[in-house]
Order: C-alpha cells, then structure tokens, then sequence
C-alpha cells in the first residue's frame, strides 16, 4: 500500500469513491478502529466455525464503516454513519451501477441495481455500443452465487482453517522467492479472460520472472475462434461476426444462441434479421449443421444432422461448392481445391442439400456468414472462414479484431512440468477447478498433490482443487471486484464492484500484483492505471465517465482491413483432421458439451441455473447422455421417457422405419412422469462413466451426448462436498475426455445397465398434438397475398359458431366490469412477445426469478412439477421424430380481462384492477388452488412448501419433530424466537436473504403466485411520473419507461409491454400486426398478453423444403385456415406442395362441426 | 297387547296378493323394541369391541396426518401442478355422495309415503351425517394456510376481507353446512320418541339422565305426537331440495370452470344421480353385515336389500346414461379440446380409472335386474362395495384427469398420491366408522317408533291391528 497515496486521498475533500477493501483496511486509523472496536473480530471473518457470524461482523464493522454498503459512489461514512444520512442517499430507493461481467473471451455489460449496499439485479447495460440490455441466463444468474454461503470464505492452508495475513505472508514469501531465482519453478494456471489489466499485469510479472510459466485452460474452448482466426491470418486476431448484416447465415455446428460465448449480442444481432412486419418482410435465413439439437438448430430454417466429427466434412464439401461455384481460381488458394476434394467425401448427406445451402449463400456475397463453433477442431473453423473470405465476407459481416498475442502453454504442459522437473515448484492456480476438469489422462490431481509441489490456489470454492498441500484464497465474485474487459467488439468495460468482498476475497489482478512484488497491488488502482494507460492522461473525469457509462468505445482496436488467408495453412490442419472416421453402430461418438446452465461447471453450486430447464430436454438438476431415437432403439432401451416425448403413436407411425420397435414393453410409462432412465456406460478408450440415457429426437444418430459440469462430489467445503445445492447431480463426464477427445471422442462402446436414475424433466409431453398454440407460417406464404397466410396466426383462431356475431354483447353474457373501469384508467397494460424473435435462451425465466424472488424447490419437488418459475419455456417438437423441429413459447400470466382465476378464488386474493392487470393479493390468499385449476394457460404457482424457509432437503420434515434441528436448535423453538427464519442453517439464511429483491414480497407457504407483469416495476415507474407530474396531470408514463424483468433481459427483444390504450406504444404497434394472435382466445378470456406468429424461412429449392410442421400437424386434424377476405379460397391455402394430403371431408368437418361450444 | 286376542276371523286375503312385511315373522309392537333395543342394553358385543380397536387407530391416524400436513405443507400430498386437487377433492366428493342417500331415504321417501324406509332411515341418516363430517374435513384442511380458513366465512372483520361469492366454493361451504345442519337437525327430531323409549327402558342412572335430557320431556301424548309429526314433515320438506342442491353445487366446483371435461351443464343432475347411487351403494354395504351381527333380520329383510338394489340400479342406469352423453356432447361440440378431454379419460394415461368406473357404476349394477343378486346378500355385498369403488373412480377421472391433461401441451402431467394422501383417506373411515360403532352402541339403530306404525298390528284395517276397544299400546 502505497502511504503516501493513502494520505493524499484522505486529505481529498468532497465526496470520494469506494477503492477496495485493502485501501481502507491499509489505512492505520480503520486497522486501530477494527482492533479496538472488535478485537477477536478479525479472527471471526476467516474462522469457520463462527463463519455465520460473518454477516453480523459485516453489519456491524464494515455496514457502519461505510464499506460494505458504501457500494461506489457513496461516500465515506466511517464512523458512525446513517444517524446522519449520508448526502444522496434514500433509504430504500435502489441504486444502478455500471459493471460487467468477465466472460471467457470477453464481458457482458451490465448495469446493476444495488438496494442498501447489495446487489439485487443484474441487467445489461443498454447504453452500451454492443448491447440492448439483453444478458444470457448465467449473467442473471450470476448473483446468486454472490450470495452462495457454500464459496470458499475462508483462507485455508492445507485445506484447514488459516487467516488472510498468514495467506498474505505465503504470497509475499513466494513473490520474494520467486524475485530471487527469476521465477524458477513457479508455474501460473489461469483461465481465459480478456482483461486489458490482466493481461497488462501479467506481462509485468513475466517480465519480471522471465522464468516463470504461465500456461492457461479451459474445458470449453471459446479460444479456438482466435486460435484459427490467427493461425488463418498469420495475425493475432478474433473474429467478430455482425449477424445483422447477414441475409444468410451458415452455422457449422455453432450454438450462437446457447453454447457460445456472447451469445446475447449474437442473439440481438440475429433477431434484427428475423423482425418482420408486412411491409419489411425480409428476413435472414439460417442454416446449421449440428450433431446435438441446439437453440440454434430449433431456430434453423433448415437444419442438418451429422455427427460432430463429421461437421468438417460437410464444411469442405460446402466450401468446394463455394469456391467452384464462384469461380475462384485455384491459385488464389493454392492446393485448397484438392484438399477439400479429399476430405469432403463424406457419405450420409443429401448432396441437394449442400448444393442448394452452397447456392444460397453465393446469392448473398458479402451478405452472409459462416460460423464455425467451439465444439469444433481449428479445421472446421479455418473452413469456415475460407468460406467467408471466399465469399467477401471479411470486413463486411465478418471483421477481425486485433488481440494480444498469447503465448501460454496448455494444463498437458503444466502437468508434463509438474511431473516431470525435479527440484520445488510453485503453483499458482487463478480460479477454475483443474483437478475437476482437466483431461482426464494428465491425472493433474495427483500432479498437484505431489510433495515437491507447493500450491496457491485462488478459488471461488473449496473444492476438488482446493490443494491438500498449500494455500486457498478465496476469490471474489466479480460484483466484489474492480477490474475491466474487453467486449467482443473491443469496447472497453469496467468490473465494478458492488460491495465490498463479502468474505475479504482477492481478485486474479491483486494475487497477480502480489505476486510480481508490484507496490500498488490494489485492483482499484491497477485498473486505474490500464485506464490512464490507455487514456494518455490522468483524467478523472474520464475515470468517472468510463465508470458511469460502463465503458468506453475510445482506444477499441479496430477492425483489421486488409488481412490475407494463409491457404498453406488451411491445407495444413484440414489435411490432418480426421476424415475417415465415418460414425455409424460401429463407430460411435461422445460430445462433451457446455451445459446450457451450469456451463463447464461454474455454475455448478447455483440453484437457479441448476433448477432452469434445458431448453431442450427440459432436464434440472442432472445431465444425461443424449441420443437420438434410432440409436436408442438400436441399443434397445426401453420405458425411455425421451422417446416418446410426446410423439404421439401415429407420428411415430408416420415416421416410419424402426419406429414400430418402440412400441412393444411399457411406452405408456414415459408420459407418467416417472422418467426413471436407464442407466448406460459410455467407455472411452480404458475410461468408463455412466449416467442416465435420454433421447432427444432430432439428434444425429450414433452419438452421444454429455453435458458437462456435474456429478461434482470431490468438494472440500465445510458441508463436505462440492455446496449444498450442486452435491449429487449429475454425473461427471470429464472423466471420460481426455486430451485427444477434448470436444468429441470417437469409438466410444456404450454398454445398458439394469439401473434406473430418476430425472427430473418440466415438460412431460413434447408434442403440440396439432393445436393451435404456436402459430407458424413460411415466409414465401406469408408475403404472397393469394395463399392468405399473411393473417395466418387470427386464420388459425377455432371458428366461431355461426351467428354469434348477431347476438348481443357478442354473445357474452355478462358485462365485464373491466370495460367500464377501463375508460378511466390511465393506462391499459399489455404484452406482446414475437415468437419470431424468441430463441429460446431462458434468460427471461432467470431475470424473473431474480426480479421476483422465485424460489427454487429442489429435484425431487421438480418430479412432482412443483417448480415454481413464473416463466414457462414451452418447447414442442413436430413432424419426423427422427429429424423434428423444435419451437419455443413462453407462457407467462396473460393476464386475462375476463381472468377464469378470478371467479372461482373465494376469498378475493386474485382481483382485476382498472389497469388491466390481473392481481394476486398473496396475503389474502388461503391456497385453495382453485384459479390454477381454471387457469387454462396453467401459469399459476402454488407453494406446496415453505420454499423460502426450509431446506430443500427439509421439507418434508414437521417442525414438530424434535429430532429436526438446525444450529442445534428445535425448529420451532426457532420458529417461536424468529419466525421469518424457518429452518434455514443460519448462515445460509443470512446471504440467502440479501439476494431478495426488497420491492417484491416473499411468498409463504400455502400461497398462490404468478406473473404480475413485474407490478413493483409499474408502480415504482408511475409514481415516479406523479412525482414529476407534480399538479400537472400529466401521469401517464411515456412509453418504453417501464421494462418488465423478462423484457429487458431478452436480448432478441422478443417481449414487449406497455400501455395498449396509447397508439403509439410500441406494445400496441405490434398488435396491430396480422401475426398477433391470442392463445386458446376462443375461450374469450381476453388475455392482454399476445403473441406474434412464427414466419420460418425455408429455401423452396431445399429438399427439406416444406410448411412448418406445427403448422401440418394441425391441419392434420382437420382443420382450416380461416383467410379473411378469401372466403372461398381455401384449396389453396396450404397448397398442395406441402406433401400434406389436405381431404375435402377434413375441411367440411372444420367448418360445420367446429363450434365454440362456450 | 298381544295378549288380547281378537275374537273376530276375518279371512286372510290370498298369500300371492300380499307383499312380504315391512317387518318379518308378525314382531309384535313389544317384540320390536326389545330386539331393536338388545343391541343397546346387552353388554357390549366381542364384534363391537373388535370392529373399535381398528377405527380409533384409523381415527388417531388421521389426527396425526392432520397435525403433519398443516405443520408442514400441502405439499405432503401428491397436488401437484397441474394437478392441484387430489385425493383431497375427490375423497370430500366422494364421502359427499354417500352422505346423501340418508336424508334422501329419510325426507324424499317419508314425503313419497315410501314406508319401507322406516327399517333403515335412522342408520342411513346416521351414515350421512358422518360422511358429511368426513367430507367437511377435506375443504378445511386442503387450503394452504387453514388458519385463515375462516375467511371463507363471512364473518365482517377490520381486514375488509369478505367472500367472493361468484366462486362455487362458497356456494360449497354454504351448501355443505346447511346440509349438515339440516340433516342432523331432522335426524335429531326422528330419534326424540326414541331416545324416549330408551329413557323409560334404561336401568342405569347416568344412561337415563343422558336420554332423558335429549328426549326432551317427550311422553309419547296426542299433543306431542301431533307437533313432532308436523315437524318432521316440515324438515322433510326442508330437507327435500337440499339434498338436491348440495351435489348440484358441488357439481358447479367443476361445471363453472372452463376445463373441457367439466365445463359441462349435465354435471348437476349426473352428480344427484351419482350421489344417490353411491349413497345405497353404502347403505347397503353397512345393513347387510349388521342386520347379521345385530339380529335383526326381521326388520331389515330381504325385501328391504331388494329395494335399495332397485335405487341402485336405477340411479346408476343414469349415470351411465350422463357418461354416454358426456362423450357425445364432447364429439358433437366439435371442439378438438373437447374431444381429446374424453378420449383421454378412456385411453390416456388414466384409462384403468375410467374403465374401473364404467364398469363399477354402469356395467356390474345391470346384474340387479335379476331377482337372484338382488336377494343373495353375498352377492349384493359384494356389488355395493363395487359401486363405492366406482363412485370413487368416477371423482378421481373427473378431478384428475382433467386437470392432468387439458388445453396446452406442456404442461401435462401425471398426478400420483403420496402415502400421505392414502392414510388420510383411510383415516377418515376411522372417523366414519368411530361415529357409526358408537351410534351403534348408544343409540337405537331403528326408528322404534316409526317401524311401529308400519307393522300391520298398527293398522286399524287390519286385521293384526286395529284399536282394541279399552285396548292400550
């Protein structure tokens, strides 16, 4: 610590900002205060056993002092602070902060409400260049694991309890050391990150110790998109794809939307090109090819299945189509041609299909994008960008970002050091969980337990890395940390804490100070320092402004403009990749996946993201080894939940081919909700694992699938294992990759067991069944005013009785008082999401549960579909269940005007207000669960237990019974002392309770709970507007002010709410399209939620060319599309090109028997 | 009496003329209360003490499943979403139902001059007002917070807070309580000159002071004949729409909904019918053991099984007749919702239910067109357990399957009881069969005084009968 900088900041006058924890705890005067106020205090915050008492110490030292809740811009408060209430400060009223969360490969811009001194939100940072506010789900999710009482709190030597100055000695003493002998011996791990003050704080320290090794990894290889890019250009460059811009998108097994980093921006990007209203009606087309069933094949216009192993194959023969298509001359990619001749033979694909997709993509030159994905080898991703150069992509839909060069070595060199040198080493682990997750076949858990090995490790969590022989430090949460990153695009963004580490956690850039004997080790000052570096000048007003605004676009490295591939080196890496393999039943593959929550299993620990449906399997708590129907059937599995999945007999019947097996043994079991899946080994070369098989139709055949990041149970944290939420789900598939199959493995031999594992899925029946649900229609349909598909969503409405018209009130018998009501109101507020721009990414159902403090419920309450997310990801598959699509709705509280909940409540709890909304009064609820029953959309939630209170693992228990204890007390004596604690361990109960978002209650048991359309968000927007509106009357709150959580959380921009009463709303606006339609509206529940119907995209030259299936499902069952102003006209409505065999008898039955019986 | 022989012969008319007695072997007045008496004033049956010890172990069962499920959560049951009525909602229908062929035999029948009712309308109301105690439980304690159950009432209070009374299950709580009231009321009236007649006969001071303090002063005069006769027909007439109304509006928890398959206006009267079926179905399941064990096969003949078979079947004719148009109606909608509700009731995940219930309810009661089930006790035993079990099957296919698999996809589920829900319902026959063995025990198990006046000797035209010139009763 740097005195002299110390005293001059204190002698700085006016309000001054929060640095870091070490700044203040360095100044002699806070030390003494510490000292004398709680002398055995210090001791406490790193003491296990008293670790609940951490919050406590916390408000009571560090609240008062102004640290914990002086967040960044309140002021110094030292001593005794709110009796006099610090300038610009209201008690209660929630504060915004600009942050960014570190990704792998960059950030995502966040703005962060803080309420009293904690984070409560996260949102996106709309002002940012490069985002529209949106997030991903693992951002929303983030802060719980601020709040996770199971991270590491505590600095550990030897796995047992030590304290931060012992810790600080053991870094000084191997900084020292290593200052000695250059760095000798001392050996760094870290993970990916694009950090401007990282990188320029490790280029310190390895200037300093030239000696010292610095190798990073990831399980998940987001780099590889660098990697190629640089090998391809001869340069250090990222590529940076503007999905926008392109008209035709070519994804080469390249989840945009789920597995990939950045996914927000590539979805906002994406969902720009699928907006559509009649008079814009272009709109983007996306190819992919994928092993797995991704959100990004669900949202394909045409999707291709091959095995992962296989996708570079069809890259090669896309690309030769490309390059002859376009008459490149072969020497301006010399010997490429030959290449691709070699290795694009691939068997198994419709050649039509690579053709017409070639075709597609040389209409739209330097309009389109090919992407290659992080599941891939550097040869699919040289491929892709071959195309893209080709195509004149470059610089156009796709641009080059300069990075810093990287020269780490990779964890099989480190473990290679570790065994192999003789003499002490030192390593230094920074985040990450190597021992879980590295290659199976370096055995790097032994490496690092050797005796010759000392081990510092900065960890989140004590778990299996946490070093047997050394030190865990704990890190802190990026909301506790100062740093910065660089978004993909290159922006600048600063990481800003929220409060102060809430158990003294350090960050990478201070233990990489420390390390490199820095005098200014504070991450405050070092980000500082990066800033002005970068700057030129010491500006503070820019610091502030960049700290404001959340970043700062000055200095962001620009595209590089002329850039030449390297074709030796595509010839190179594609000549060596794997092209004889040719999956099939005897040559199986593995695919080791990102999970789409837990990621590679970070997230592991976090009960929001562990409970949030796949958005494909719609699996919580477990993962499963995938595969397709065939497959399954090949290996014979039977009473498998995933094969049906709701595919009905007759769809299966249709499918044709070996679909006829699945019908013998008890199929009938997979729709009870049972999903007790047999159990397989998957053996990989001499390594087995073995988890619960689940069959996802659509997948490629003779592949398997893995998530990875479960099956966690080596922890050390003080409960004993990996944390309270993440213990025992899952299974582990790291064990099974090694570092030849880091992405995929070939030849694995799968092997049925008799055991069952009982998973827990949130959707039973998969299928649509052909209602009129989701409304689909194709774009060439659409557009061509003849086919009457414009209005194809109302066209799809159940038709009314005849007549009905002619009665009175429309045939509604009673008046709804809401219509009087309504002419008074101020605002009428309605939703409107576009199932167009919907991807499916489950980012609103974690903002929700963030918002609304959703409680989570636990695996075997999922099983019994007691989960409790106000948010419902609805996924359907249809037609072939060998190659189905997938399509994605959100079902939220519509918000009905004639509410069927509100008539049958009998105590009042769910009332109308004049605004349209549908009330849920939780204290006047008595939980007789009547409106859930005469709720047609089902979106109500009933608390079967005190979710909030007790234990998932309690809840069952009576607290009458005296053998329940927590903190060795009978819970209701607890309940008798407190009862706002319930059973919770106390010091789960205290984080766990600064999560809660203050504006929105907390639900009890026996209560009844669902979408309010974020009312704390309506209200606190209107009294704003009063309070500006002053006598004026101008009350009405402009359009776009409020954004309910899921809104603005929705990067696609898919939701969209606001006062249906006002023309001009945007909200409005929408529903005046053709494709808005109401969900079972012949039920005239009136809900004031819509949706817009689905326009897909397909090539009419495809072989796969045909009407979405949800659309000939329901067709199939007769029915008709209602064209208005074509009466008549109905032959040719869904033309007969579809394949689809539309009988005279099924229209004549549409329009005569389809009553609304209401 | 009997003693006074009478010295007039008339002739009998032809034995093929006369129907079988109400009352077998010509019991003489006294003969009857003695035997319907015994079953008080012996000591207590080994039967008794037998059939007890289980039903206070069921009763105390479901105290403590009770005190578990409101210390801990509904979530103790199977509910589920979607499902969010289980066992509770189809057991309280279901004791509902057999809560109403007491009030029916005793009101509608005595209102229709039925006099066959006599032997077994006080067992039967008996029966009814403790199946309505154990459906009253269900409503109370399925709520998610019970401790403010009592804002069901409407009961003004500081909060504001007052019933909304467009929800059916208010009309429930009003239509169950005031049937309950009635039924024990009317119930009450029918055992005053019994409970007189055991006042006079008890020996034993405490037994005497209890009845007499209920018989209410009654001394069997003119004048109190004249008023309790008035009485009772006026809480017959009382009681006659109720039993109606209370499975009508039970009916509407489910017909003003919007779920296809209980939007449906066939609902009330297809519940009446249903309520009435299982109703006999459980009357007769409880006479014909204890006609046996309490020897009284001579007031509850086979006569008396043979009509009630003839209500059963009659009534589960309708209902089945109210199956059949459900589908059609469901088919002549058009509605595919509609449609699929009732094609998933016979061959979704539940079919066993629907198919148990058609062939319970519709299919075995056929076999009561034969004289010989009717007769054979084995059999008709055996057959109104069988419709029990159907009446239970038609509830849970009605709240569960339609709940588990309406209008949109996704969310189907498949609602499966927990062992809680199996206990509490078992815990309710400990109720049941607890209030009924002490009914048993203490009080007269037939309308001594009603059985009396049907028998021929109270017959003036008779010639059993008639007023003796100075005779006395």
């Amino acid at each position: 610590m740097n005195k002299t900088k110390s005293t001059t900041a204190s002698r700085e006058t006016g309000p001054k900002y929060w640095r870091s924890l070490d700044q203040l705890e360095g100044a002699p005067e806070f030390s003494k205060w510490v000292d004398h106020e709680f002398p055995s205090g210090a001791e406490a915050v790193t003491d296990p056993v008293s670790r609940r008492n951490f919050v406590k110490l916390m408000s009571a030292s560090f609240l008062l002092a102004g640290l914990g809740m002086s967040g960044c811009r309140r002021p110094e408060e030292k001593i005794i602070p709110f009796a006099k209430q610090p300038h610009d400060y209201v008690h209660g009223q929630a504060k915004h902060f600009a942050s960014a969360m570190p990704t792998r490969t960059g950030a995502i811009p966040l703005l962060v409400k803080q309420d009293d001194g904690r984070p409560t939100k996260i949102e996106g940072n709309s002002e940012h260049p490069d985002s529209n506010g949106g997030t991903n789900a693992a951002a929303q999710a983030s802060i719980l694991n601020l709040y996770d009482p199971d991270r590491a709190t505590r600095f550990a030597k030897d796995r047992i309890s030590s304290t931060r100055t012992l810790a600080l000695d053991e870094i000084a003493a191997i900084a020292t050391a290593a200052a000695k002998n250059r760095g000798e011996g001392l050996h760094i791990l870290s993970g990916h990150a694009d950090s401007p003050t990282r990188d320029r704080v490790r280029a310190n320290l390895l200037r300093k110790l030239p000696k010292a090794k610095w190798h990073e990894y990831e399980p998940i290889d987001h780099d590889v998109h660098r990697r190629a890019a640089t090998k391809a250009f001869g340069l250090p460059v990222k590529p940076y794809y503007h999905l926008d811009k392109a008209e035709r998108i070519l994804t080469l097994d390249c989840d945009f939307i789920g597995s990939e980093e950045d996914s927000h921006v590539s979805v906002r990007q994406f969902a720009k090109g699928r907006k559509i209203d009649p008079q814009h009606p272009e709109m983007n087309r996306l190819y992919a090819v994928e092993a797995l069933f991704t959100l990004t094949g669900a949202a394909a216009d045409h999707r291709l299945r091959v095995p992962a192993s296989a996708v570079h194959r069809v890259a090669a023969q896309i690309a030769l189509k490309v390059l002859a298509g376009l008459g490149i001359a072969s020497s301006k990619f010399p010997g490429v041609k030959d290449t691709l001749i070699a290795h694009g033979a691939a068997g198994g694909v419709d050649p039509k299909w690579i053709d017409v997709c070639a075709d597609d993509l040389m209409s739209s030159k330097g309009r389109c994008v090919v992407m290659a994905g992080q599941g891939q080898s550097e040869a699919t991703h040289l491929l892709a960008l071959l195309m893209n150069v080709a195509l004149g992509n470059i610089n156009k839909t796709v641009t080059l970002r300069k990075v810093s060069e990287n020269k780490s070595g990779s964890i099989g060199d480190l473990t290679k050091a570790l065994n192999a040198e003789t003499g002490k080493k030192t390593l230094v682990i920074l985040g990450g969980n190597p021992v879980y997750d590295a290659p199976a076949n370096l055995e790097f858990g032994e490496a690092i337990e050797s005796e010759e090995v000392t081990t510092l490790r900065l960890g989140y969590y004590e778990d299996e890395s946490t070093p047997k022989n050394g030190w865990n430090i704990p890190q802190a949460h990026y909301l506790e940390s100062w740093g910065d990153a660089l978004t993909s695009d290159g922006t600048a963004v600063p990481v800003q804490p929220l409060m102060a580490p809430l158990f003294d956690g350090m960050t990478e850039i201070e233990l990489l100070a420390r390390l490199a004997g820095e005098a200014v080790f504070s991450p405050y000052e070092q980000t500082r320092a990066t800033f002005f570096a970068r700057l030129g000048s010491r500006s503070e007003d820019a610091w502030k402004k960049f700290l404001h605004d959340g970043y700062d676009t000055a200095g962001a490295a620009a595209p590089m403009k002329t850039v030449k591939l390297i074709s030796r080196v595509v010839n190179e890496v594609v000549r060596v990749a794997n092209k004889e393999a040719n999956v099939g039943p005897d040559l199986r593959e593995v695919i080791f996946y990102a999970d789409s929550k837990i990621d590679d299993g970070r997230y592991n620990n976090n009960g929001w993201l562990q409970e949030a449906p796949d958005p494909i399997t719609k699996l919580t708590w477990d993962n499963a080894v995938l595969m397709s129907p065939t497959t399954a059937n090949e290996l014979g599995l039977k009473n498998m939940r995933g094969f049906k999945d709701g595919f009905h007999d007759k769809a299966f019947k249709e499918a044709g081919g070996t679909v006829a097996d699945f019908h013998d043994g008890e199929h009938n079991l997979t729709e009870k909700g049972e999903f007790h899946q047999e159990v397989v080994t998957l053996k990989l070369g001499s390594r087995t694992i073995s988890g619960p098989a689940w069959v996802v139709p659509g997948m490629a055949d003779n592949v398997f699938a893995c998530a990875l990041g479960y099956g966690r149970d080596g922890g050390a944290t003080v409960s004993g294992g990996t944390g309270r939420v993440g213990d025992g789900t899952g299974f582990n598939a790291y064990r099974l990759r090694t570092e030849e199959s880091l992405k995929y493995g070939l030849d694995v031999k799968v092997e049925r067991t008799d055991a069952t594992i009982q998973l827990a899925s949130t959707q039973e029946h998969g299928t649509i069944d052909g209602r009129s649900l989701i409304r689909e229609a194709n774009l060439d349909k659409f557009t061509d005013p003849d086919t009457g598909h414009g209005d194809f969503a109302k066209g799809m409405n159940m038709p009314h009785p005849e007549g009905i018209e002619d009665l009175p009130n429309g045939g509604i018998a009673y008046k709804n008082p809401l219509d009087e009501l309504r002419k008074n109101a101020t605002h009428s507020w309605g939703m409107v999401i576009d199932m167009n721009s919907c991807v499916g990414c489950n980012a609103c159902v974690l903002a929700c549960q963030s918002e609304n403090n959703v409680p989570i419920v636990g695996k075997e309450q999922v099983v019994k579909g007691r989960e409790m997310h106000w948010i419902r990801m609805d996924r359907y598959f249809s037609g072939d269940v060998h190659n189905p699509q997938m399509a994605h709705q959100i079902m939220v509280c519509q918000h009905c005007e004639a509410a069927p909940c509100e008539n049958v409540c009998p105590v009042n709890a769910t009332v109308h207000d004049d605004e349209g909304l549908n009330l849920m009064i939780y204290n006047r609820c008595v939980g007789t669960r009547y409106c859930s029953n005469n709720c047609p959309y089902k979106v109500r939630r009933f608390n079967y237990f005190d979710y909030n209170k007790r234990p998932l693992n309690d809840l069952y228990n009576s607290p009458l019974n005296p053998l329940n204890r927590k903190d060795g007390e009978w819970e209701l004596k607890r309940w008798a002392k407190d009862r706002s604690k319930g059973n919770i361990a106390e010091d789960q109960w205290d984080l766990l309770k600064l999560a809660k978002n203050p504006s929105v209650t907390v639900r009890m048991r026996g209560v009844m709970e669902k979408c309010t359309y974020c009312i704390q968000r309506i209200e606190g927007a209107k009294i704003a507007q009063k309070v500006k509106a002053g006598d004026s009357a101008d009350v009405k709150v402009p359009d776009g002010t409020i954004k309910t959580a899921c809104q603005q959380a929705c990067p696609a921009e898919a939701i969209e709410f606001g006062n249906i009463d006002d023309p001009k709303s945007k909200v409005t606006v929408l529903k005046a399209q053709a494709r808005d339609y109401e969900v079972l509206g012949y039920l005239k529940t009136k809900p004031r939620t819509t949706y817009l119907g689905r326009v897909r995209n397909p090539n009419k030259d495809m072989p796969d060319y045909s009407m979405p299936e949800t659309y000939k499902e329901w067709v199939g069952q007769g029915n008709h599309l209602q064209t208005h102003g074509h009466e008549g006209d109905h032959d040719h409505d869904h033309g007969h090109e579809d394949g689809h065999k539309h009988s005279d008898e099924g229209g004549h039955k549409a329009t005569t028997g389809k009553g609304d019986h209401h | 009496m009997s003693e006074a022989a009478p010295n007039i012969k008339l002739e009998a008319p032809p034995i093929e003329l006369e129907r079988d007695r109400f009352v077998a072997n010509n019991l003489g007045m006294g003969e009857i209360s003695d035997q319907i008496c015994d079953v008080i004033e012996r000591p207590t049956p080994l039967w008794w003490k037998i059939c007890m010890v289980p039903a206070l172990l069921l009763l105390s069962m479901l105290g403590c499943m009770i005190i578990y499920l409101l210390t801990t959560g509904v979530g103790v049951w199977g509910n589920q979403h979607p499902v969010m009525w289980g066992w509770a909602i189809i057991n309280f229908v279901w004791w509902i139902g057999i809560g109403h062929a007491g009030t029916l035999i005793s009101a509608i029948l005595f209102l229709l001059r039925q006099k066959w009712r006599t032997s077994i309308n006080r067992a039967a109301e008996a029966m009814t007002i403790f199946a309505v105690m154990c459906a009253g439980i269900y409503p109370l304690i399925h709520v998610g917070r019970i401790w403010y159950g009592w804002w069901l009432f409407p009961i003004p209070n500081a909060n504001g807070i007052w019933p909304q009374f467009r929800s059916p299950l208010m009309w429930d709580v009003f239509a169950v309580s005031t049937y309950f009231t009635v039924s024990v009321l009317f119930w009450y009236m029918g055992l005053i000159p019994d409970l007189a007649v055991m006042r006079d006969r008890c020996k034993k001071f405490f037994g005497k002071f209890a009845y007499g303090l209920f018989a209410l002063g009654w001394s069997g005069s003119n004048r109190h004949w004249r008023n309790y006769e008035k009485a009772y027909l006026i809480l017959a007439g009382l009681s006659t729409p109720l039993v109606l109304s209370v499975h009508s509006i039970v009916s509407l928890d489910f017909a003003v909904s919007n779920l296809p398959g209980w939007h449906t206006t066939i609902f009330p009267p297809y519940f009446v019918a249903g309520a009435v079926f299982s109703g006999f179905g459980m009357v007769l399941t409880l006479l014909i053991p204890l006609r046996t064990v309490c020897k009284l096969e001579e007031i509850i003949t086979i006569r008396h099984i043979e009509l009630c078979c003839k209500v059963t079947l009659t009534t589960g004719s309708i209902v089945g007749y109210a199956y059949f148009m459900e589908v059609f109606i469901a088919w002549y909608s058009g509605s595919s919702y509609e449609s699929y509700a009732f094609w998933n009731r016979a061959f979704g995940p539940y079919w066993w239910g629907y198919w148990a219930m058609i062939s319970c309810n519709v299919v075995i009661p056929q076999l009561f067109w034969f004289k010989f089930f009717r007769t054979n006790l084995k059999w008709v035993f055996v057959l109104s357990i069988l419709v029990n079990v159907g009446m239970w099957f038609e509830r849970f296919v009605i709240v569960v399957t339609t709940l588990a698999r309406e209008f949109i996809p996704a969310n189907w589920g498949y609602f499966k009881p927990s062992p809680i829900d199996i206990l509490t319902y078992l815990g309710t026959f400990g109720l049941f069969f607890t209030m009924f063995l002490l009914f048993l025990r203490f009080l007269p198990m037939i309308a001594i005084s009603e059985v009396k006046g049907v028998v021929p000797q109270a017959d003036p035209h008779h010639p059993l009968g008639g007023a003796k010139p100075g005779g006395h009763h």
